[in-house]
């Protein structure tokens, strides 16, 4: 296999040969990241993992179009195949569009030092003994089966290119994760909770007893009768609608006419409550970044404001198209991505007055409380914006949260839902990772139950 | 990929600690992703992946390791790493490994990478042009080609040292029909394990008139009524109410944990006696056929259930240990970055004894699903949700207006009591499954069967 050279001594082969070439302009995209974590089932360790991983990618433009290819074996002979794959793979775009490559000049953020320090291999593993002692002393009913996880992630970023952009980002964080199983009656029922940050600041009481408390809530759930519904959409199930829907922001979707959204800027699509942030930056994000999948500064912008739709999310490419300022949401899925859009800390800004979840329940009057959405790959369509999604919660009776009510479907479209939501809670929450939303309200929702009631 | 000597040295320290079993698997992966957008090549991916994880078991603990480097130094250190996890002596002293060859059912003729660009262009071209061309109301077409030449190395501390090469290409179409402000999408992807070859068995124009005819009939259908009905569910991709509802609880890496509807039911009731299941990695030229699983067991035809009576889960090594059971062949994994564990291969339910007319003529009112779309289950409650991509309306036995939004949902071990009617033309579909484990290729089927109630959501 030839032999391993290391990631500066790739890259510069790469640029020896792409200038041997001829080619002039190009860019070089890396990522390297180093994990550890530790799975715990009835109280005993029952998987450990080192995970050591790095891939490169290169994208050069030849004619305006750009060319990928990437690999994860960096020796002499695989320099020169990608710069041959991505030239070739560049020859045959057709589309019409340039690819630009980014230039110096932006003024990037700076992130803190030392953000995070990796916990070592015990110490992940007493916490994760820990986690999963908390969650068996919750309550009697809690079953075998009932799993923790920690895990303590490092990540590197880098992008270097021919306009001589040298750029780096460093991310480093503690993921902690409870399974709760529960069995009452012969049926099981589960509920989780996840936390990422530092591990000192985790509190494996307060993990364990929400995801026992989750499972225990839906205990002896019923059904509901099918018909329309003032439904409050708890904050995570309207994060988890929010990183679904994501894709309808993004330039990219929109200028192939893949979002409803296309040629929407400046108009109203959301109701005035409703103002969408997206801060790559967020305070209280674990995965900021300074640069994004092209090497744009990032900075946070709303996308909606006071429900009008300010601006799509762009890269060069589709910025050129729209003859606009990138917005610097050049994203790649993973080092060997192609770039597109997205966001990177997306959430609905939650009310400025302070409005829990008694609040919104109390605004609701009566209906139904949705904790949990699913099946959103199957059920919710980014295209059309239909979704129709198997659902769980409460019913709300009297301004309360009442009996726990399971198997129905809660439909309607999100470019409707956008429009209708009638109050907007306090309670952001980015337990759905980048995504994040208060609890919502919206009025004559469609719920599919049990026909008889 | 790797010597048979470095693979012995990696085996020989990640048991220095004093585990029971260590395996090493290697991995080098060529891909190719091409996408056509308004008829022109947008983006094409191309990747190359390489690198080696290591388990090591004592008892039923795992510890594990990947690199993302076939080097020497870098197997080694990743042996060692994953042995430090571990406080023992080495248990294991002498490994000698022998080279096995299992043979390859999956002829490959034309082999992707050896194909220029513009063939795969030219094809896709041709999909996407029908598409178009269907309907006025085609405002987009998106086509894809995906290839993938995965080649795997599996070396283990009983001895194995095995190789597979898989090959598989994969033609993907969606279509978008709009009107008044409004979408509808339609989509065909056949997959296959096979080289371009897999050209020859669709005619271009049909996929891509296929994908239209489905959005634009969607564009003018109306909202499905929610309700509680029987419901007639078509072949091939309808499959997947299978693999969601009922496949994933049966696979090991829940049955072991307790975490499964069907825990400790072998041998008894499970579905409606007229429901056969089958996971067979086995089938020639399968989109989720493997020679050898990841652990270098080799693929098998497993009979899950047998009118309607519970025969066998789908068991990896490690989950095996757990339930004292032997390895089916079923394990499966992503890339070396993931841990293998249990997977479904190709998935079906066999045929039955009724004929079409007699399932759709049976429904007083109900709703014909002719085409699904993706689905979820949480396996522990069995709890499921899909999508009806196109969906009917029967009305006295008689298949009757399109409507759009509809989902089933319902319970898993509730609905395989009420398949109460097995048609006879199986047919498969292709899917990427998406689990701890990574994304893996597999094939759902079934032929028309109907579920005589099921909630059905919509508006």
């Amino acid at each position: 296999m030839g032999n391993q050279m290391t990631y500066q001594e790739f890259k510069e082969e790469v640029i020896r040969i792409a200038s041997r070439e001829g080619i002039a302009d190009y860019e070089l995209y890396y990522t390297e990241s180093e994990s550890t974590s530790v799975e715990i089932f009835k109280e005993e360790v029952k998987g450990y993992s080192i995970e050591d991983s790095m891939g490169i990618c290169l994208r050069c433009i030849i004619d305006g179009r750009a060319g990928y290819a990437s690999t994860e074996n960096l020796t002499a002979e695989e320099a020169a195949s990608l710069v041959s794959r991505a030239v070739d793979n560049a020859r045959s775009i057709e589309s019409q569009e340039e690819s630009p490559l980014h230039h110096k000049g932006d003024a990037y953020a700076s992130l803190e030092k030392g953000q995070c320090e990796a916990p070592d291999g015990t110490a992940l593993v007493d916490a994760a003994l820990n986690l999963q002692k908390e969650m068996y002393q919750v309550d009697s009913r809690v079953a075998d089966g009932t799993q923790s996880y920690l895990g303590h992630v490092s990540e590197r970023y880098a992008l270097c290119n021919s306009n001589g952009l040298d750029l780096e980002d460093k991310v480093s964080y503690t993921v902690g994760f409870g399974i709760a199983l529960v069995s009452d009656g012969g049926e099981m029922y589960d509920g989780s909770e996840d936390k990422r940050g530092r591990l000192q600041d985790f509190d494996m009481k307060e993990i364990a007893g929400k995801a026992v408390e989750e499972a225990l809530s839906t205990i002896g759930a019923g059904s509901v009768p099918s018909g329309q519904y003032t439904v409050v959409f708890s904050n995570k199930a309207m994060a988890t609608l929010l990183g679904t829907y994501s894709d309808v922001f993004s330039a990219e979707q929109a200028q192939k006419g893949m979002s409803l959204l296309k040629g929407k800027e400046g108009e109203k699509v959301a109701a005035d409550i409703i103002t969408i942030v997206d801060d790559p930056l967020y305070k209280d994000s674990v995965t900021k970044r300074t640069f994004d999948g092209e090497g744009v500064a990032t900075y946070a912008k709303n996308v909606v404001e006071n429900g009008t739709l300010t601006t799509l999310l762009y890269n060069l490419k589709t910025a050129a198209v729209a003859g606009v300022k990138s917005t610097g949401n050049a994203s790649k899925a993973s080092y060997a991505s192609v770039v597109g859009t997205s966001p990177f800390t997306f959430f609905i800004r939650p009310a400025e007055v302070e409005c829990g979840l008694e609040d919104m329940l109390a605004a609701a009057g009566s209906g139904i409380y949705v904790t949990e959405v699913t099946g959103l790959h199957a059920g919710a369509n980014s295209v059309t914006g239909d979704f129709s999604l198997s659902s769980v919660g409460f019913r709300i009776v009297d301004g309360r949260k009442d009996a726990p009510v399971k198997n129905f479907t809660v439909s309607g479209n999100f470019f409707t839902l956008l429009k209708e939501i009638e109050k907007v809670g306090s309670d952001l929450d980015f337990s759905r990772g980048k995504f994040g939303a208060p609890s919502v309200l919206a009025r004559d929702i469609s719920v599919a139950g049990n026909s008889e009631g | 990929m790797l010597s048979k000597e470095l693979a012995k040295e990696a085996l020989r320290r990640a048991l220095a600690t004093g585990a029971d079993y260590a395996e090493v698997f290697a991995e080098h992966t060529l891909s190719k992703n091409i996408n056509i957008i308004s008829g022109k090549t947008d983006k094409i991916g191309d990747a190359v992946i390489s690198g080696v994880g290591i388990r090591i078991f004592k008892g039923t603990r795992c510890v594990s390791g990947s690199a993302s480097s076939l080097a020497p130094e870098a197997v080694l250190q990743c042996a060692s790493k994953v042995a430090d996890a571990l406080t023992g002596t080495a248990a294991i002293e002498d490994i000698v490994l022998r080279e096995r060859l299992f043979g390859d059912i999956h002829p490959v003729r034309i082999v992707p990478g050896g194909v220029e660009n513009s063939e795969k262009i030219d094809y896709l071209r041709e999909v996407c042009q029908a598409a178009k061309d269907y309907s006025d109301e085609i405002v987009q077409v998106n086509g894809n080609f995906l290839e993938v030449d995965h080649n795997i190395l599996i070396a283990t501390s009983e001895g194995l040292f095995a190789q597979d090469r898989q090959i598989r290409s994969r033609v993907s179409v969606s279509s978008v029909a709009s009107k008044d402000g409004e979408n509808q999408t339609g989509s065909e992807a056949p997959g296959s394990r096979k080289g371009l070859e897999l050209f020859e068995d669709f005619d271009p124009k049909e996929l891509g008139k296929k994908a239209s005819k489905q959005a634009v009939t969607m564009l003018h259908a109306g909202y499905c009524k929610a309700g509680t009905m029987p419901v007639a569910i078509e072949n091939g991709f309808g499959g997947v109410i299978f693999h969601e509802a009922c496949g994933h609880s049966l696979e090991a890496s829940c049955v072991a944990l307790g975490q499964s509807q069907f825990v400790d039911k072998l041998g008894t009731q499970i579905a409606n006696p007229k429901v056969t299941a089958i996971d067979d990695g086995t089938i020639p030229n399968g989109w989720g056929s493997i020679n050898i699983d990841d652990e270098g067991t080799p693929s098998r035809k497993n009979v899950l259930i047998e009118n309607g009576i519970l025969k066998s889960y789908m068991i990896d090594k490690l989950n095996g240990r757990r339930m004292g059971m032997e390895s089916t062949g079923n394990s499966r994994r992503q890339s070396y970055r993931f841990e293998p564990t249990s997977r479904m291969t190709n998935t079906y339910i066999a045929a039955g004894q009724d004929s079409d007319e007699d399932i759709i003529g049976s429904i007083e009112y109900g709703l014909y699903a002719k085409s699904m779309g993706g689905g979820s289950v949480n396996p522990t409650t069995g709890q499921f949700n899909f999508s009806v991509r196109e969906g009917y309306i029967i009305r006295n036995g008689k298949i009757c207006e399109p409507v759009r939004g509809a989902s089933l949902i319902g319970k898993g071990s509730d609905i395989i009591m009420n398949i109460d009617m097995v048609g006879k033309n199986v047919a498969r579909a292709q899917g990427m499954c998406g689990a701890s484990s990574g994304s893996i290729p597999t094939d759902v089927g079934q032929p028309l069967i109907r579920v005589s109630s099921i909630t059905v959501g919509g508006r």
